[in-house]
C-alpha cells in the first residue's frame, strides 16, 4: 500500500477460475439432479390416494373411445369390452345393473351397462357394434374386480364385432391414448370446478386437506347432482 | 424447457450485472472550483493535553463543558455533547496525546451518504452539519470510517454533533476557536497545501523528534485534519488500515450501474416476453392446423 | 354479496368495514395486545427521544426497525418481482394462482416496512426533503433506496389494483389498470433489481466496520441473488398457512394447483441457493479470507453459510425430487431463517465486531417490530377476505374478456372493406 514493495491485487485470480470451472462441471450434474424425476414419486401418489396422471394405467394395445370404455380383439375374433382405468377411478366401487344377456345385438353408443353408487348411477356407453357372446359372471358378486383390474379381469362383455374395423378407427390407440388420457384428467379437474360451483359443494371434500390433490374415487364423494352432470356435460360432450 | 430457459438467463443477468458492476463510468474526478481547502494540523508533539481546546469548543457552541481531565490509558471518545476529545496514550515514548474530532475528509463518506445533503463539504473544506435538512437517518454514522458523528439519543428532536472546524467564525475572516486559544500553538489553521508544507518542513527539521508521516495526507484519500507525532499513529489509537481511497468510492460502482440497469432490464425484458409471446402463439397456431 | 353497484360506493365501502368473522379469536387477542403495547411505547419514542426505547448506541446506530423490518422484510417482499416476471413476462400460466397474493403481501410490506423506517427515523417529519425540494442527496445510496421505494409502492398498487377493481366494481379503471400491467410488472422489476441489491450497497462505506468475511464489494449483487429465493420461500410458507386459514375463500382451481405450484417453486429455490452457495463461496476466495475460518466469528459465518443455505438447498432438491411437501417447508423455512441470520450478521451482529460485545435489541424494540408485522398481517386478512385474490375473478370480468374479439372482428371486418374500396 505504501508504495515501497510489491503488491498484487489480482493474486486470488488464478484461484478463481479453477473455482468457476469447477462450479460449471458440478452445475450440470446439479441440474440433472434437480430434473430427475423419481419412480418413487408414483407409489407414494397411489398410497396416499390421490388421482393423478401418473397413475392412470393404459395399456397401448386397447382401443379407446370417448366414452371411456376400451375394446380389445382376441385371437378367436372376440372383442372384450370395458371400463377404462380413470373411469374407474372417478367412480370408485360400483354395482353393475342391467347387464345385458348373449345373443343381445349391441349398437355403438348404445347403452352397455349402468353403474350404481349410494344412489347415484351412470350410463356406460358401447364402443362397438355386434352381437353379445357372453357377460361377465363374476362382476355381480365382486364388482370390485373392475377397480382392480380395469382390463382383464374386469371385463364386461366379449362381443362379437360387427364392423370392428370402421368403428374403431375413431378410437384412440397407443400413444395417442395416452395423451388423450392426460387431456381427459385435466377435463375432469375443469369439470368438477364448474359442476362444484353450480352445486355449491364444498371442495374441500375431493381435495387433500394438506396439498389440494385430487382425491381418489372423486365422484364418490360427490352428491348425485355432479353425478347428473357427469353424465351429460362430461360425457355427454367428450371433447 | 421453461426452466431451462429461465436459469440461464438469469445466470447470464448475474454475469452482466458483474460486468456493469466491473466498469467504470469515468465520471470526472476533476474540482469543480478555485477555492482551496482549508485545514487544521495538530502536532501531537507539542500538545500538553490542557484542554483548553475542549473547553474553548464547549464555550463557542453551547455545550456543557468536559468534566473528566485527561488520562493516560482511559479513552474518551466524542460524543453527543462534546466535539473534540484530547487522549493520552502510553507510547514507545512515553505517554503521548492524541486529538480526536471530525477528520473533515476531503471526499467525505457522511456528506456522500447523506440522502438530505444535510451533512454537507463545503468549498472551504469544513464538513458541516445542516439541522434544517437533517431527518435523523444516520447514515452517516454508519459510513464514517472513523465512527465520528454522535447523535443526540434523548432528544425528541435530535442533532448530530461533530466538529464544523467553527464555519461561521472562518467566513468571518477568524480561525477555529480551538486552534485560537490553544496555548502551546499545538493547533495551526491555513489552507491545507501550506499545513502539508509546514509539517514536512516540520519533521525534515527534526527527523528524530517525529515519526515521518502526516497522518491524513493520503488517509481516506486525504482529510483536512492534519496529524503528525512522535511514535507512529496505531500507538496513538489511529487505525492504519482505513486505506488511501475515498470512502465515496466505494458505493460509485453500485451508483454507477444504476442508470445502466434501468435502460438495460426494460429492453431486455420486453424483448423476452415478444419472444415468449411468440412461441406460445406459433405454438397454438400448429396445434390449430394438427386439429383440423 | 352486495356491489358497490348495487347499493352506493358509501354504503358498500361502510359495509365492508365490519369485520367478517369472529373478533375474539387467539390470534387477534394476541395481535391486538401486541399493537396497543406498541402504541404505548411510540408514545414515549416520540416524547423522550429514539434512545428510550432502542438500544442503538453511536457505535450501532441502527435498531431492530431499521436492521430487521426494513432490511430483512424488505428481501422477503422479493416475492413479487420474482412471480411477476414468470407470470406476465415468461407467460408461465402455473403461478397464476398464487400472483396476486404475492403481489398484496409485497406491496403490504413495503407499505409497513416504509412505515417501520420512519419509527427508527430522528425526525421522521423531515423525510419530505429528499422527496421534495432542493435536498436530493443523489450521492447517497439511501436516496436511491428511498425513492425506489415510492416508486415500486407504486408500481406495486398498480400491479394490484385490478383486484380493487374487480371488487369495487370500477368496470373502466380494471380495463385501464389491466393495460398498466406489463409496463409496470417491467418497470417493477428492474427497480426490485436495483433496490434489493441497494439495501446491501447501504453498507459498502462501512468497510472497516464490518467483519471480512460479511463485507465485500459484492454485497449488493449477494443480496439481490439472495432477495429471489427469500421472497420465493417467505411465498412456499405464506401459501400453506393461507391456504388452511383462507380455506373459504379459495376457488377450486387454486386449492387443485398448489402442490404443483409449491414444487415447482421449491425447485428454482434450490438452483437460486446453489448459485448464491457458489457466488458466497466465490467471494470468500476472492477476499482471501481463509485465515478467518478457525475463528469464533469464523465458524458463525459457517453455521450460516452451511447451515443455513447449504442445507435448505439440498432439502429443497430432495423435497422436489419425491414430491414431498413437509420437506419443501422445512426448507423453506431454514432458508427464511438464514436470510435473517445474512441481514442481522451484516448490520448488527458482524457489524464493529472488534468491540466490546453484542448489543441486544430491548423488549421494546422487539414488541413494536412484530406489531408491525402484525398490523400488515391484519390488513392482508382485511383484504383477502373481500377482494378476489384468491377467490377468482367476478363473472363480470369473463364477460368483458369474451367481449374483445368480436370487437376485433367487426374492426377488421371494417377494415377489408374500406381498404377493398
Amino acid at each position: 500500500m505504501e508504495g515501497f514493495s510489491r503488491i498484487d491485487i489480482f493474486a486470488t485470480k488464478g484461484t478463481e477460475y479453477l473455482f468457476v470451472i469447477g462450479y460449471l462441471v458440478i452445475l450440470i450434474l446439479f441440474w440433472q439432479l434437480s430434473t430427475r424425476q423419481v419412480a418413487l414419486k408414483r407409489k407414494i401418489q397411489q398410497v396416499l390416494g390421490i388421482l393423478s396422471a401418473s397413475i392412470l394405467r393404459i395399456p397401448q394395445g386397447m382401443f379407446y373411445s370417448k366414452n371411456h370404455t376400451w375394446t380389445h380383439l382376441e385371437e378367436s375374433g372376440a372383442a372384450r369390452v370395458g371400463m377404462d382405468d380413470l373411469l374407474q377411478h372417478v367412480t370408485g366401487e360400483v354395482q353393475f345393473s342391467g347387464l345385458k344377456a348373449p345373443g343381445e345385438i349391441i349398437r355403438q353408443g348404445d347403452l352397455l351397462t349402468e353403474i350404481h353408487q349410494e344412489g347415484k348411477h351412470l350410463r356406460i356407453f358401447s364402443p362397438i357394434s355386434g352381437e353379445i357372446l357372453d357377460t361377465n359372471a363374476e362382476l355381480a358378486e365382486s364388482p370390485g374386480l373392475v377397480n382392480e383390474d380395469p382390463y382383464k379381469k374386469g371385463w364386461i362383455y366379449k362381443i362379437k364385432p360387427s364392423d370392428w374395423k370402421a368403428e374403431t378407427s375413431s378410437c384412440y390407440l397407443a400413444d395417442e391414448a395416452t395423451s388423450w388420457a392426460v387431456k381427459e384428467l385435466e377435463r375432469f379437474k375443469d369439470f368438477l370446478a364448474v359442476s362444484m360451483k353450480k352445486h355449491a359443494t364444498e371442495p374441500s371434500m375431493i381435495v387433500l386437506q394438506d396439498g389440494g390433490e385430487l382425491l381418489d374415487n372423486t365422484l364418490a364423494h360427490l352428491p348425485p347432482e355432479v353425478w347428473k352432470d357427469f353424465q351429460q356435460e362430461f360425457l355427454g360432450k367428450p371433447s | 424447457m421453461g426452466l431451462d430457459r429461465r436459469s440461464f438467463l438469469k445466470t447470464l443477468g448475474v454475469a452482466g450485472a458483474t460486468l456493469t458492476l466491473g466498469k467504470s463510468f469515468g465520471a470526472s474526478a476533476d474540482p469543480v472550483s478555485d477555492t482551496e481547502f482549508y485545514g487544521i494540523l495538530y502536532d501531537s508533539t507539542r500538545c500538553v493535553g490542557c484542554q483548553s481546546c475542549e473547553f474553548a469548543c464547549a464555550e463557542e457552541y453551547g455545550l456543557p463543558f468536559p468534566t473528566e481531565a485527561v488520562e493516560t490509558g482511559v479513552i474518551k471518545s466524542t460524543t453527543d455533547k462534546q466535539r473534540v476529545v484530547i487522549n493520552s496514550y502510553s507510547t514507545s515514548k512515553g505517554d503521548q496525546f492524541i486529538r480526536k474530532s471530525c477528520n473533515h475528509c476531503n471526499n467525505p463518506a457522511c456528506a456522500s451518504a447523506c440522502l438530505t445533503k444535510a451533512m454537507y463539504k463545503t468549498e472551504e473544506g469544513p464538513v458541516i452539519w445542516r439541522e434544517d435538512k437533517c431527518m435523523g437517518c444516520r447514515s452517516c454514522m454508519i459510513s464514517c470510517p472513523f465512527d465520528i458523528p454522535k447523535f443526540e439519543y434523548d432528544s425528541p428532536n435530535p442533532k448530530v454533533e461533530k466538529c464544523r472546524m467553527c464555519y461561521e467564525r472562518m467566513q468571518n475572516g477568524s480561525m477555529p476557536a480551538c486552534v485560537e486559544v490553544c496555548p502551546p500553538e499545538a493547533l495551526l489553521f491555513g489552507k491545507r497545501r501550506d499545513l502539508i508544507e509546514i509539517a514536512r518542513t516540520r519533521i525534515y527539521t527534526e527527523p528524530e523528534k517525529y515519526h515521518h508521516a502526516i497522518y491524513g495526507e493520503h488517509e481516506v484519500g486525504g482529510t483536512g485534519l492534519l496529524t503528525i507525532s512522535a511514535v507512529p499513529f496505531e500507538e496513538l489509537g489511529l487505525r492504519k488500515d482505513l486505506g488511501n481511497t475515498s470512502y465515496p468510492e466505494y458505493s460509485k460502482t453500485f451508483l454507477y450501474s444504476v442508470p445502466a440497469v434501468l435502460i438495460l432490464w426494460p429492453a431486455f425484458l420486453l424483448g423476452l416476453h415478444n419472444s415468449v409471446k411468440e412461441r406460445k402463439k406459433n405454438k397454438l397456431n400448429q396445434e390449430e392446423e394438427e386439429q383440423s | 354479496m352486495k356491489t358497490a353497484e348495487q347499493t352506493g360506493f358509501f354504503r358498500f365501502i361502510m359495509y365492508e368495514l365490519k369485520p367478517k368473522g369472529k373478533i375474539i379469536t387467539p390470534f387477534n387477542v394476541i395481535a391486538g395486545i401486541t399493537i396497543l403495547v406498541a402504541a404505548y411505547i411510540l408514545f414515549f419514542r416520540f416524547k423522550d427521544g429514539l434512545g428510550s426505547v432502542i438500544h442503538a448506541s453511536q457505535d450501532l446506530p441502527w435498531g431492530l426497525w431499521i436492521n430487521f423490518n426494513v432490511i430483512t422484510g424488505v428481501a422477503f417482499a422479493g416475492g413479487a418481482f420474482v412471480v411477476t416476471f414468470m407470470v406476465y413476462i415468461m407467460g408461465m400460466e402455473k403461478y397464476r394462482p398464487i400472483v396476486r397474493a404475492t403481489v398484496l403481501y409485497a406491496l403490504l410490506s413495503y407499505m409497513f416496512y416504509a412505515g417501520a423506517l420512519l419509527l427508527d427515523l430522528g425526525r421522521p417529519w423531515k423525510v419530505i426533503n429528499p422527496i421534495i425540494g432542493n435536498s436530493f442527496g443523489i450521492s447517497s445510496v439511501l436516496f436511491l433506496v428511498a425513492w425506489h421505494f415510492l416508486l415500486y409502492m407504486g408500481s406495486l398498487f398498480i400491479e394490484f389494483s385490478p383486484t380493487v377493481t374487480e371488487w369495487a366494481a370500477w368496470k373502466r379503471w380494471r380495463k385501464i389498470a389491466v393495460k398498466m400491467t406489463l409496463a409496470v410488472v417491467i418497470f417493477g422489476i428492474a427497480l426490485s433489481t436495483l433496490h434489493q441489491s441497494g439495501l446491501g450497497a447501504l453498507f459498502l462505506m462501512a468497510k472497516p466496520k464490518i467483519h471480512p468475511l460479511w463485507y465485500s464489494e459484492f454485497i449488493p449483487l449477494l443480496f439481490f441473488i439472495s432477495s429471489i429465493f427469500a421472497g420465493l420461500s417467505l411465498v412456499i410458507i405464506m401459501e400453506t398457512i393461507n391456504q388452511r386459514v383462507f380455506k373459504q375463500e379459495m376457488a377450486f382451481e387454486f386449492k387443485s394447483a398448489h402442490r404443483s405450484i409449491m414444487m415447482s417453486l421449491a425447485r428454482v429455490c434450490a438452483v437460486t441457493m446453489f448459485v448464491y452457495l457458489f457466488m458466497t463461496i466465490l467471494v470468500f476466495i476472492h477476499g482471501n479470507n481463509f485465515g478467518f475460518i478457525n475463528t469464533p466469528y469464523g465458524y458463525w459465518y459457517l453455521v450460516e453459510v452451511i447451515g443455513f443455505v447449504l442445507i435448505p438447498c439440498v432439502i429443497f432438491l430432495f423435497g422436489y425430487n419425491r414430491r414431498n411437501l413437509l420437506l419443501v417447508r422445512t426448507a423453506a423455512i431454514m432458508a427464511i431463517l438464514g436470510i435473517v441470520l445474512n441481514r442481522l450478521n451484516i448490520s448488527m451482529i458482524a457489524y464493529h465486531w472488534y468491540d466490546k460485545g453484542f448489543h441486544y435489541p430491548t423488549w421494546k424494540e422487539v414488541v413494536v417490530s412484530v406489531a408491525v408485522i402484525f398490523v400488515q398481517i391484519l390488513v392482508f386478512r382485511w383484504i383477502i377476505r373481500r377482494m378476489p385474490v384468491y377467490r377468482g375473478s367476478p363473472s363480470w370480468v369473463k364477460e368483458e374478456q369474451h367481449k374483445k374479439p368480436q370487437i376485433n372482428q367487426e374492426k377488421r371486418r371494417k377494415l377489408w372493406k374500406v381498404s377493398a374500396e
